[in-house]
């Protein structure tokens, strides 16, 4: 991340239209760093996708793949097991909210 | 390569999320045990470092370009085309509209639940009830449902050993004997496709330690109490009685139903020993189905309120073990209908039976091709095939496929080499050269055994393709033909042997054309213009060609009838005389059909000229159109054929050139004309069946119509026509509107 807003910083000074253009490389490169990382994607039910974030397009229509449903218990009222979907389209106006997993999974952070 | 890698890191993926899955019903576990643990601080914190980046990515996604897919190169449209869409109600399972809103509890915690699952104290009317939606769900499955969505819906059947209740636990027993052996019946039988019959058992084991004889045993027992509760408490409560004898009813039927797949899973029966079991079985059975009907409460339990639930039903409860793009609802019958089908399952099972008492493969083929007409349920087609060819190469378990074959052969043609005193047999290579031909017939004519008992749509595709089998044969007949002719004529008395083995063949593969040809009606598959070539070609070629080889077939067995007596009576026997003659009259009665079928087809061809003429049946548009493409499309099948050479369109087109000349009068005249002959023809036959019947009704219809299209009335094209299959489904009624 602190590279891509070096980055920004750097082309502060340059023409307008490259700025455009870089922003434009800046944006895919971001969104290239994020693919085939976990995300959790929460929907407008109150339902929680967590899986691993395979494509995307202008409409944020996410396709996550091994996905799994996971109920937000507080919304939903929901308690039951996750269950695995597999390759899913989530429709980008039901997304709430999403969320990366930061390069480790916590048992080892917790651990150190 | 690149697959390869891709295949890896979906295996690697796969493999994390289960591990991270099997974490989360770990945590899940914990929590259902201390529910003040939010699952939320428990989603944060389990195995995920999550950063919110709502924010960046909507921005991000937004400098897309209008439908420019963002992925990495591993991934393409195409894969993306397989992703189910979530928020989508025909795709999304989770979706709250699909859940129902009520949690779905497993049988242990439905057992928790107040008033969920009870073990013991079930009124009599409660299991009546429970029994009923069963065996609901049971003909739900027959009829090609999953499993899992129907007879396991309900939880009481999870843990059958647990339920303390004696009639509905022993009932729960046989149904899962009942459910293992008619999977086995259908297993076996490989005539189901997955529009037929799903096999998939979702992990639930059905219980192998139970014998038939302590199942049935138990049921019997279960029935004497009862029976006991029906005699003690006669003056005490009388609907309580009422209901003691409805479940009587249910667990007797039960039993019988089991005890019935038990007699015809038996060795024995093949030998004929168990068929008359069998048939006692079923008629019992059938009687019972009356009582079922009568004895139906279900009507009182509305199923849109909790009823379900309550007597331990969830449709929901087994949504997880299926896949993700799965129907979400299976529609089960309801109780009258579900008895109406047993009734009926019973009745085709009886048909099925008969099987058993057809010992020419002859006969036996056109009793499968009859009974596949009214297209019956897997089960009764798995359990004739199973009746007829129990094992590889035996036929009713007991004669050998070649032999059966043989006698085939003999009865219907007559070759020199098989006749009784056959001088040519003698010869070692003739009678290998035979027994090989022989051999090789085997598997075209199981396969088509094999066929009729598939259901009606995929027959037509396994027709075209036993044709390809019957092309070889047939290749092989007359090879072999020729082989015995060079030996015979030199034989005394000299004999021809031309085209007899090859006339056997033909004739079956004339069989399959037509049946082939049909099936397009029966399926629908053709418009109302296409009808004139297919009834052309029925009537000018097949039918014709199929005449004259049953023709030659009689002539080459009356010949060889009159040499045997000829033997016969130089050495002073005269036995066999009127057996022989018995035999060949099948197939005069069968050209006898053959040329009624012939003319209606004519009949057919020679009015649909003249609707085409009129511009009664619409034409599709000419830039859109190509006749001959549609035409060797529609034959295609056949071009595997040698003998009969397939028949190029040009002729076609030449001779309905030439017919159309004549005019509509004349074309309207001479198909009544048809119509008649075929009537008189069928009218000839001294013992009509119901095809036959049928057939009389159809061409009767159409005859007036004809009369009255022939004789200027309802002409022109504002008399629009209709083509009604109801009752014939390959041989149309014309409709004048």
């Amino acid at each position: 991340m602190t590279d891509a807003e070096d980055d920004i910083h750097k082309n502060e000074d340059n023409k307008e239209c490259s700025e455009a253009v870089n922003l434009y490389e800046i944006r895919k490169s971001k969104l290239m760093s994020w693919i085939n990382k976990y995300m959790k994607i929460e929907m407008t039910d109150g339902r929680i996708l967590i899986g691993t974030f395979v494509c995307t397009d202008k409409d944020a229509n996410v396709i996550l793949s091994s996905c799994s449903e996971l109920f937000n218990t507080e919304k939903t009222g929901i308690s039951e097991e996750p269950r695995l979907l597999g390759l899913v389209m989530i429709p980008g106006k039901h997304i709430v909210s999403v969320h990366l997993e930061q390069t480790c999974p916590v048992h080892e952070t917790t651990t150190v | 390569m690149c697959e390869l890698l891709h295949l890896n890191i979906k295996t690697v993926e796969t493999v994390e999320a289960s591990m991270f899955y099997e974490n989360r019903k770990q945590s899940l576990k914990e929590e259902a045990t201390t529910k003040e643990c939010k699952s939320n601080s428990l989603l944060e914190s389990i195995s995920f470092n999550w950063m919110d980046i709502t924010q960046d990515f909507f921005d991000a996604v937004s400098f897309l370009k209008l439908g420019e897919l963002f992925h990495d190169e591993l991934f393409g449209l195409f894969e993306a085309m397989s992703a189910i869409e979530m928020m989508d109600p025909k795709m999304d399972a989770g979706m709250l509209c699909n859940r129902g809103g009520k949690p779905t509890l497993n049988f242990e915690q439905a057992l928790s639940v107040e008033g969920r699952v009870k073990l013991e104290g079930l009124s009599l009317k409660e299991q009546i009830i429970i029994v009923d939606r069963t065996l609901s769900c049971f003909v739900s499955w027959l009829e090609g449902h999953s499993l899992a969505q129907t007879i396991f819906t309900n939880l009481y059947m999870h843990k059958p050993y647990l339920i303390e209740c004696r009639p509905l636990k022993t009932f729960s027993i046989c149904m899962y004997k009942i459910i293992d052996i008619i999977r086995d019946f259908v297993s076996r039988g490989v005539v189901f496709e997955e529009e037929d019959f799903q096999l998939a058992m979702y992990g639930y084991r059905l219980n192998p330690d139970v014998t038939e004889q302590r199942t049935v045993g138990m049921l019997r027992e279960v029935e004497t109490e009862l029976n006991e509760v029906i005699h003690s408490s006669s003056n005490a409560n009388n609907s309580e009685v009422e209901w003691a004898i409805a479940l009587n009813c249910r667990i007797r039927f039960v039993r019988l139903f089991y005890q019935l797949f038990v007699a015809l899973k038996r060795d024995s029966i093949q030998a004929g020993s168990g068929i008359g079991e069998c048939y006692n079985l079923l008629t019992t059975c059938i009687e019972l189905t009356s009582s079922l009907l009568k004895t139906t409460y279900t009507a009182e339990v509305n199923p849109e309120s909790e009823g379900w639930s309550h007597l331990g039903f969830d449709t929901m409860i087994n949504q997880r073990l299926l896949p993700p793009t799965f129907p979400r609802y299976t529609k089960i019958k309801n109780n009258i209908d579900s008895f109406h089908y047993f009734e009926s399952l019973l009745a085709r099972l009886k048909q099925a039976l008969k099987i058993t008492t057809y010992s020419s493969f002859h006969e036996a083929l056109h009793y499968f091709i009859e009974l596949s007409r009214s297209n019956p349920c897997i089960i009764s087609r798995s359990v004739m095939q199973i009746l007829y060819m129990p094992e590889n190469g035996k036929i009713l378990g007991t004669a050998n496929i070649i032999d059966v074959l043989r006698e085939s052969a003999r009865n219907f043609i007559c070759p020199p080499v098989l006749s009784v005193r056959s001088l040519i047999i003698n010869k070692d290579e003739a009678k290998e050269n035979v027994e090989a031909f022989l051999s090789h017939c085997v598997r075209p004519f199981t396969l088509f055994i094999q066929l009729c008992g598939h259901n009606r749509a995929r027959q037509r595709d396994k027709l075209s393709h036993l044709l390809e089998d019957y092309a070889a044969l047939q290749d092989e007949a007359e090879r072999v033909d020729v082989y015995l002719h060079n030996i015979s004529v030199k034989m005394d008395p000299p004999r021809s042997h031309l085209a007899c083995f090859g006339t056997w063949i033909l004739y079956y593969i004339l069989k399959i054309m037509i049946m082939y040809l049909l099936s397009g009606f029966e399926l629908e598959l053709y418009s109302f213009h296409e009808y004139t070539y297919i009834f052309w070609y029925l009537h000018e070629f097949l039918y014709g060609w199929l005449i004259s080889a049953l023709t030659r077939a009689e002539n080459i067995s009356l010949n060889q009838d009159f040499i045997n007596e000829n033997v016969k009576y130089r050495s002073g026997g005269n036995k066999r005389n009127k057996l022989k003659k018995k035999k060949s009259r099948s197939n005069s009665c069968e050209i006898v059909i053959c040329q009624a079928l012939q003319n209606m087809c004519g009949a057919y061809y020679k009015a649909m000229i003249g609707f085409q003429l009129e511009e009664k049946i619409r034409k599709p548009y000419y830039e859109f159109d190509n006749e001959k493409v549609r035409y060797e499309h529609r034959f295609s099948a056949f071009s595997v054929l040698m003998t009969p050479p397939i028949v190029q369109y040009s002729e076609f087109y030449e001779m309905t050139m030439r017919l159309k000349e004549t005019g509509v009068d004349m074309l309207y005249f001479s198909a009544s004309k048809l119509y008649h002959q075929a009537r008189t023809v069928l009218e000839s036959i001294s013992t009509p069946d119901q095809e036959i019947n049928t057939l009389l009704k159809v061409v009767k219809t159409n005859f007036i119509v004809l009369k009255v299209l022939a004789s200027g009335h309802k002409r022109g094209r504002e008399h629009s026509l209709d083509f009604d299959f109801s009752a014939h489904h390959h041989f149309p009624i014309f409709k004048l509107n």
